[in-house]
């Protein structure tokens, strides 16, 4: 590989770890305005690396994706979340199914098994993100185990957001992106997915006094 | 003449050690006094507290054992020798054959455990407590501090302090897996906070009992057993904060053994440190004191990023 390409590629897996390292927080995390706001940060990376790999590759719709990342999950889904949270009155989880230093073992377990997985697969790819394609694969992990760990319904939403800034990150990684069409699909799906998470907590919220979801199970006349 | 270059170097790196270490303390209190908008005492002011306390006459609580009065001279010297094994200013340490990064570990980890026991020898329920939370402190901080040496010691091929510090020295600024690097450096930061006893783990300025670890074991000391324990504490400070400066950064460091490169790595060194110490301070002075059951999830986010720093190591060549 030539010198320019290898730091090029070493530039992208800092992004990408730096991405990883955001999800680590959000499972250390209590409060959750702080979650929504690691969740702003970690899109921030996100779309920081999706500009390097624009500029690294020349695609330049990959361009146009990073800027709706920032339109879209940096700016308008952390600002309706935040709204949520006001409006609730509720600032810290408690209660939580498993604690953290648990939750952060088990996530190093789930980064290790992503690795792992992939490592098959890696040396065959020749695009300059394919390292990054374990570390997607880890924040999707990592999300799903914060749906599964978290009780309120907002982190559960900040969990979901990161398995979709994992599944964007592995579609650069893998591919350079999704064709356009595709990912407008999907930042509308995700927009949409974050005003109906919106109104359902208030719905929770007005029914059985919190947005703890364990209380659905109950929900039988 | 050549064999008398060698001992010149330890007594000088010895020296360095012994008369540095007061004044980093210094600086970081004058930093957290500047910051809260006091003037503060001077930077030098460690020096005359040592030299007080080693003018004064020890009490010794007559309950103690053997222990309560050897316990400053092994912690003092345990953290001395650690001093001496790591290269300071010089890539070439002298002592470089009498033991790698993991007897430097272990060789803190004796000063730590004679500290736990001189705490619990004198039969107070301070210093008891004060040894039960450093124990479950050291416990929580050895892995991630090994672990996240290990991940350096691989990129470098060698468990030697000396070797590692040359080869990153010699490759001028380019680091082979840049987020292993970065992710170790956090986890031996955090480590460094919670092994010296600074803020977000340990307050060390206060004497209120139901936040002290530290100073816990050190309340039934006096005179110039207190002065040796505070200046080892010092050493301890100034050893963790080389290590860092060392081991992740050591562009300027002495690679060879010319005057020049010496007088040079000697200043690049002394700036290092100070600029270290001037972001501890920041950090003590931006952030509360953690309640002691979150310790432990401090240190395991700090295990968790050694952990990953050894994982990327593997995956992540670029």
């Amino acid at each position: 590989m030539p010198a320019s390409t290898q730091l090029g590629s070493q530039l992208v897996d800092l992004c990408s770890v730096l991405l990883l390292l955001c999800c680590f927080a959000i499972v250390a995390q209590r409060r959750l305005s702080a979650c929504v706001d690691l969740f702003a940060l970690q899109s921030a990376f996100l779309a920081a690396t999706a500009a390097l790999v624009a500029f690294l590759t020349g695609h330049k719709h990959i361009y146009f994706a990073a800027a709706l990342t920032i339109v879209i999950k940096v700016i308008v889904l952390p600002r309706i979340l935040r709204k949520v949270i006001e409006r609730l009155n509720v600032s810290r989880e408690l209660g939580m199914n498993i604690n953290i230093p648990a939750g952060l073992l088990i996530c190093g377990a789930l980064v290790i098994i992503a690795f792992f997985i992939t490592q098959p697969i890696i040396p065959l790819g020749y695009l300059l993100t394919r390292d990054s394609l374990a570390i997607a694969l880890a924040i999707i992990l990592i999300g799903f185990f914060t749906m599964i760990a978290r009780q309120k319904a907002i982190t559960q939403m900040v969990g979901f957001l990161v398995m979709e800034n994992g599944v964007f990150l592995g579609a650069t990684a893998a591919a350079y992106g999704m064709p356009l069409i595709v990912e407008l699909g999907v930042f509308f799906d995700v927009l949409v997915a974050g005003l109906i998470v919106g109104i359902y907590t208030h719905r929770l919220q007005d029914t059985f006094d919190s947005v703890d979801t364990s209380t659905l199970t109950v929900l039988k006349e | 003449m050549q064999s008398f270059i060698p001992i010149v170097l330890v007594v000088v790196q010895l020296a360095l050690l012994l008369a540095l270490s007061p004044f980093v303390v210094g600086l970081i209190r004058k930093v957290k006094a500047r910051l809260q908008c006091r003037r503060g005492a001077s930077l030098f002011q460690p020096y005359a507290d040592l030299a007080k306390l080693f003018r004064k006459q020890p009490v010794i609580s007559s309950t103690t054992s053997w222990i309560f009065t050897a316990a400053p001279y092994i912690v003092f010297a345990s953290t001395v020798a650690a001093g001496l094994l790591m290269p300071v200013f010089v890539s070439h340490t002298p002592l470089n054959f009498a033991g790698n990064i993991i007897a430097l570990v272990y060789l803190l980890a004796l000063g730590t455990f004679f500290l736990i026991l001189a705490g619990l020898d004198a039969g107070s329920a301070f210093g008891g407590m004060g040894s039960s939370r450093e124990a479950i402190v050291a416990t929580l901080a050895e892995p991630a501090m090994m672990l996240s040496i290990l991940s350096i010691a691989l990129t470098a091929g060698s468990t030697n302090l000396s070797t590692i510090v040359h080869q990153s020295a010699l490759m001028e600024g380019v680091v082979v897996a840049p987020p292993a690097h970065l992710m170790a450096l956090a986890a031996l930061f955090i480590v460094t906070l919670a092994e010296t006893g600074r803020v977000p783990v340990d307050n060390p300025a206060t004497h209120l009992e139901l936040t002290m670890i530290h100073e816990a074991m050190l309340l039934e000391y006096s005179g110039r057993y207190l002065a040796l324990m505070e200046w080892a504490a010092g050493i301890k400070l100034l050893v963790f904060l080389t290590l860092i400066v060392n081991v992740f950064a050591p562009w300027g460091i002495a690679t060879s053994l010319a005057p020049s490169a010496i007088a040079v790595g000697l200043l690049v060194y002394l700036g290092k440190v100070a600029a270290l110490a001037l972001v501890i301070g920041v950090i003590e002075s931006m952030f509360a004191k953690l309640r002691l059951f979150r310790v432990p999830e401090m240190l395991g986010a700090a295990f968790i990023l050694s952990l990953l720093a050894l994982v990327f190591f593997y995956t992540l060549k670029g």
